[in-house]
């Protein structure tokens, strides 16, 4: 699904990481950790096409990502990626199904006939059911970001990437979401990056691998 | 095509901006009534002209009927006896000889009313200009026709038709009796039916009656007009030809008439909508600054989708999309409004938008589906155009920084050399000449420079603040280091302020310029100490006229030092132009006597020499050392003159030529006057001179009470009433335009320091005082809204050049001196900073509470 080979990134004279080379099979879970300011969430950018790269390639998905212009790199995004964040980003003005179905709006998918459903199915297999109707205002940390993680897989993406997700949340919420995101990519066979500080949530991974300058080592 | 391949911007307009509206809607309907305002205003004002020109337009063609041309002389009246040759010459199947003039008719209350007077030869008019035709009507029983006994009423010398609106002003229907004054003497006639014509009163006669109603003592009788229907399949060149008709005789087509009536007030009325098009051109700025705000409130939320796969692209047709939504809504409402306005302007001012140009009309509203799509369209690109920079913003943002709070979103700034290059372009489009006798150009420069000038703006932040010394305080420090710092911010917030800041600039100099001008011209042109002429109708300079040597006996009156009699005379020199007037008067010292602008030509042997105006030289060619070929009196040859001079006049945008008025005796044998200018002795009360002027008037059988008086102060008052009035609108629109300035000022701080509050909060947690960070703003907004005034008046004072030495004289074809109202400018400049100021406290005041401090917790 994702193939990274001999990645590097450079601010100005500072290098931030090179000779980073990794493989994610279709539905395998990766972890990634790493010291403050390594570069993990600059790694992750890369990967989505979100952020420039120095050299190195990124296929996924069988393109070659940074080969695309931005137009198409956010095609590649909108079909094959999916996203959660540290926090949660949901749209304020647009309720819970709205929010969960945008990746949908983004494919002109919304108006198929099985839309709601999805929508619907995508807030049950998060424990949301019913709660469609209700402004992200009103919901609880761990419940947004429960709305993230269906909204990053209700267009069945090959690929989650997700930044700290549990990083705004404390340990039992956490617990909760770790479940629920683990559930979800199983379910769907989507493959998994996610960049992490937490022990708990690494662990949850079928592979841990350490960020430093030099590259991605095993963490084990 | 595949449905993911298709681009989603309208599906998320639909869902994710309409749902940004209902939040928002104050901020969206504020975006709307900007256009809505703009798209009403240029509408309506579209729309006046418009029904007005188009109403006053059929009233001439009302009364040219359907004529194929119409013989008129160019100077004076047509000799009777051409009319016999006319209606004789082969290709003419009708000729029908028409007095035409102004005289002035008493209402119930004695008071004058303007009536236009129409002598027709009924048997011939009924197939030219039916409409005229009189019907009689039994007295005060309104439809009955009257029994054969009557039919001679159509040809008696006292009898009299009006059309209803001349019975409505007056106040008398058929069976009545009106009185009615021509020149110094009074007629009483029988009003004995009715006339279907449309447009000002008018009363129809019998041509020779009214004839001998004008001038008693002419038995040959005197025509203003010949109309001609032809044979068919006759071409009037070729009519013309075999009629070889004498100099000073010219034709006239109907077209050419209705071209005369929108020549005269084409430059006020193009003057008008461009105003009124400010009005719009100030509300794609508030759009803008709308728009920016929303943008900058939505980053995170754009991000967000830019992350989940809507590209740079589809972001920026995702707010051009939005701002067209705005545009539209706005363009519509604005169309009701405007035509609602436009209703309510021609019910309670009949059309006269203060120029003057449609006297004696009642229009009614023309809608024109035309007019509506094409202001519509305006409304629409002019907010598409002030939601260009935020769109381009949203389209520049980096999604993974923007999501997490870094970066300045003004990716882009405007190209170095785009400001100067659109200034140099301003400054060279003023070398152009006038299109069709619109200033085009001109105008485009005005736009040039405005929009050269806004684009300086950050240079101009950062030039202005560079001479400012370092702050040694906190705040101080913070406000004009981020001023400093971030120049593509400034232009955002201050750009409204420059744009109106610097129209209202240039309209108060234009204005005031003019006034200065008018007003020094007024002490020149009216040297005497009382003038007197006979009551005119309307604004027809072919006024009454007195026998010239009544004027003897006028000096011989005690109390008068010296008086000079004045002959004034319309003289038609192109049939698609109004006529110009010739002023015949004593001429001693032409460089004290006239308002000269020109050097003077010596004369010129065998050649009278003239003192043409500003506006003869643009429209006839009438250079200081060339000749004109005037037709002076109808049949005779053409005379030439020599121009010597050019003068400045603010009375006659048509043109006006002076003559020494022994030259004109002499070449015309016309010995009238209808006008006097009396110098008076020290001491001497004017009431005791026109008194007496009035009593010996009467005791030549003159109506004395027919004469009017002004003195100086008197005329200076009502001319410059007559310019304020003519202004009035202008000053509407200025005051609309710096309303909408500031208004997105206070949209546009809002909009940034909004965006700051993260930072806010932060200062909070470093100590900074709540009073100390809204300290901060405020000096911020000092700082920027300062240097938007300067730039403004900068700009304002660029612009008021154009007016004034560009605009102006091809509009008006006439010159001003330029005269700078510091006092006023300088409390434009001070209300705008003070304001301005005001606002981005206001803006802050949310900006530095609770939730500011609560902003910076996200990040941990």
């Amino acid at each position: 699904m994702l193939q990274i080979d001999d990645l590097s990134r450079r601010y100005g004279d500072d290098t931030v990481f090179s000779g980073v080379n990794l493989r994610v099979n279709a539905g395998e879970f990766v972890a990634i950790v790493g010291d403050s300011g390594v570069g993990k969430s600059t790694l992750l950018n890369g990967m989505a096409g979100l952020d420039r790269i120095d050299s190195g390639r990124v296929l996924l998905a069988g393109h070659d990502v940074h080969a695309l212009d931005e137009a198409a790199r956010a095609h590649l995004r909108r079909r094959h990626l999916g996203f959660v964040f540290q926090a949660f980003h949901v749209l304020p003005h647009l309720d819970v199904a709205q929010n969960v179905g945008l990746p949908l709006m983004l494919l002109n998918e919304h108006r198929a006939p099985d839309a709601a459903a999805r929508i619907e199915q995508a807030l049950a297999a998060v424990g949301l059911q019913g709660l469609g109707a209700r402004l992200p205002q009103t919901l609880s940390g761990g419940q947004l970001q429960r709305v993230a993680i269906a909204r990053a897989l209700i267009h069945r993406p090959g690929l989650l990437l997700a930044d700290e997700p549990t990083g705004n949340l404390d340990p039992d919420t956490a617990e909760q979401v770790m479940n629920a995101l683990v559930a979800r990519i199983r379910d769907h066979g989507a493959a998994c990056v996610m960049v992490t500080h937490s022990p708990t949530a690494a662990a949850r991974a079928d592979r841990v691998l350490r960020l430093t300058r030099q590259g991605l080592r095993d963490a084990g | 095509m595949p449905a993911d391949s298709r681009s989603p911007v309208a599906a998320l307009l639909w869902s994710v901006v309409r749902a940004e509206w209902r939040h928002h809607a104050l901020r969206q309907a504020t975006a709307v009534l900007a256009v809505l305002l703009g798209v009403a205003l240029a509408f309506s004002v579209h729309l006046i002209n418009a029904s007005a020109l188009s109403e006053f337009s059929a009233a001439v063609r009302s009364v040219n009927g359907q004529a194929d041309a119409s013989l008129r002389a160019s100077q004076g009246t047509l000799d009777a006896a051409l009319y016999a040759r006319v209606a004789r010459a082969p290709g003419v199947q009708r000729a029908s000889p028409v007095v035409d003039v102004k005289l002035q008719a008493l209402d119930r209350q004695g008071r004058a009313v303007t009536l236009r007077l129409l002598g027709l030869d009924v048997l011939v008019a009924g197939a030219l200009t039916p409409q005229w035709v009189p019907r009689l009507r039994n007295p005060g029983k309104g439809g009955d026709d009257p029994p054969e006994a009557r039919r001679s009423d159509l040809f008696a010398t006292d009898a009299i038709a009006l059309n209803p609106p001349a019975q409505r002003a007056l106040g008398v229907q058929p069976g009545d009796r009106l009185t009615v004054r021509q020149g110094l003497r009074t007629h009483t006639l029988r009003v004995v039916g009715d006339v279907g014509g449309v447009g000002e009163p008018t009363g129809v006669m019998d041509v020779a009656a009214a004839q001998a109603l004008l001038d008693p003592a002419d038995t040959g009788g005197r025509l203003q007009r010949i109309d001609l229907q032809l044979q068919p399949g006759a071409r009037l060149p070729d009519v013309l030809t075999a009629l070889r008709l004498p100099p000073g005789v010219v034709s006239e087509s109907p077209d050419e008439a209705s071209q005369r009536v929108s020549n005269v007030s084409r430059a006020y009325r193009v003057n008008l909508t461009v105003l009124a098009l400010v009005a719009l051109f100030t509300g794609a700025f508030l759009v803008f600054s709308i728009q920016s705000l929303s943008v900058a409130k939505r980053m995170p939320s754009l991000a967000l989708l830019g992350v989940l796969g809507l590209s740079a692209r589809e972001r920026l047709r995702l707010v051009l999309w939005e701002s067209a939504a705005v545009g539209l809504i706005g363009s519509v409402l604005g169309l009701a409004v405007g035509t609602g306005l436009a209703a309510l302007a021609l019910r309670l001012l009949s059309g006269d938008l203060g120029g003057g140009y449609f006297p004696g009309i009642a229009p009614s509203l023309q809608w024109s589906p035309a007019a509506a799509l094409l202001y519509g369209a305006l409304g629409v690109v002019a907010a598409v155009l002030g939601g260009w920079v935020p769109a381009r913003d949203a389209q520049a943002l980096a999604p993974a920084q923007a999501l997490k709070g870094l970066g300045d979103v003004r990716a882009h700034a405007a190209r170095p050399w785009v400001g100067p290059a659109l200034l140099g372009l301003g400054v060279a489009l003023t070398a152009l000449p006038p299109v069709a006798g619109v200033p085009l150009w001109a105008y485009l420069s005005v736009a040039c420079l405005l929009l050269g000038g806004i684009a300086c703006v950050p240079a101009a932040v950062g030039a202005l603040l560079a001479l400012w010394p370092h702050p040694q305080q906190a705040a101080a420090l913070l406000a004009v280091e981020r001023a400093r710092r971030m120049r593509q911010t400034a232009t955002v917030a201050i750009a409204g302020v420059v744009a109106s800041l610097s129209l209202s600039v240039a309209l108060t100099v234009m204005v005031a310029s003019f006034r200065t001008s008018v007003t020094d011209w007024l002490d020149v042109i009216l040297p005497a100490d009382l003038y007197a002429r006979v009551q005119t109708a309307g604004s027809d300079n072919a006024a009454p006229t007195f026998e010239r040597d009544w004027v003897d006996a006028v000096r011989a009156l005690p109390g008068v030092l010296r008086a000079e009699g004045i002959r004034v005379s319309p003289l038609r020199l192109d049939p698609a132009r109004p006529d110009v007037d010739l002023i015949a008067r004593p001429l001693s010292q032409p460089d004290r006597d006239l308002p000269l602008v020109s050097a003077v030509q010596p004369p010129r042997d065998g050649h009278v020499g003239v003192w043409v105006s500003e506006a003869m030289v643009d429209l006839y060619g009438a250079q200081p050392g060339t000749a004109l070929r005037l037709p002076l009196v109808a049949g005779q040859p053409l005379v030439s003159v020599w121009v010597r001079g050019v003068w400045r006049d603010y009375a006659r945008q048509q043109g006006a030529i002076v003559m020494p008025e022994a030259d004109y005796r002499r070449l015309t044998g016309d010995d009238r006057l209808n006008n006097l200018a009396l110098w008076l002795a020290p001491g001497t009360r004017t009431a005791t001179v026109e008194q007496a002027l009035r009593e010996q008037a009467d005791a030549r059988g003159l109506a004395g009470s027919a004469f009017e008086f002004a003195e100086p102060r008197q005329i200076r008052e009502i001319t410059l009433r007559i310019f304020d009035r003519s202004f009035a609108v202008t000053y509407w629109l200025q005051a609309v335009a710096i309303g909408i300035g500031l208004f997105g000022t206070a949209a546009s701080f809002s909009a940034q320091v909004l965006a700051r509050r993260k930072e806010f909060g932060l200062l909070g947690h470093l100590g900074f005082t709540r009073r100390q960070t809204l300290g901060i703003v405020a000096g911020e907004g000092l700082a920027l809204t300062s240097v938007g005034a300067l730039l403004g008046l900068v700009l304002g004072l660029a612009v008021s050049v154009v007016l004034v030495k560009v605009v102006n004289p091809q509009s008006f074809h006439w010159t001003m001196e330029l005269m700078l109202p510091w006092g006023r400018l300088a409390l434009l400049c001070g209300g705008v900073i003070a304001a301005g100021t005001v606002t981005a406290v206001l803006a802050g005041r949310r900006a530095v509470g609770h939730d500011a401090v609560m902003a910076v917790k996200e990040d941990w």
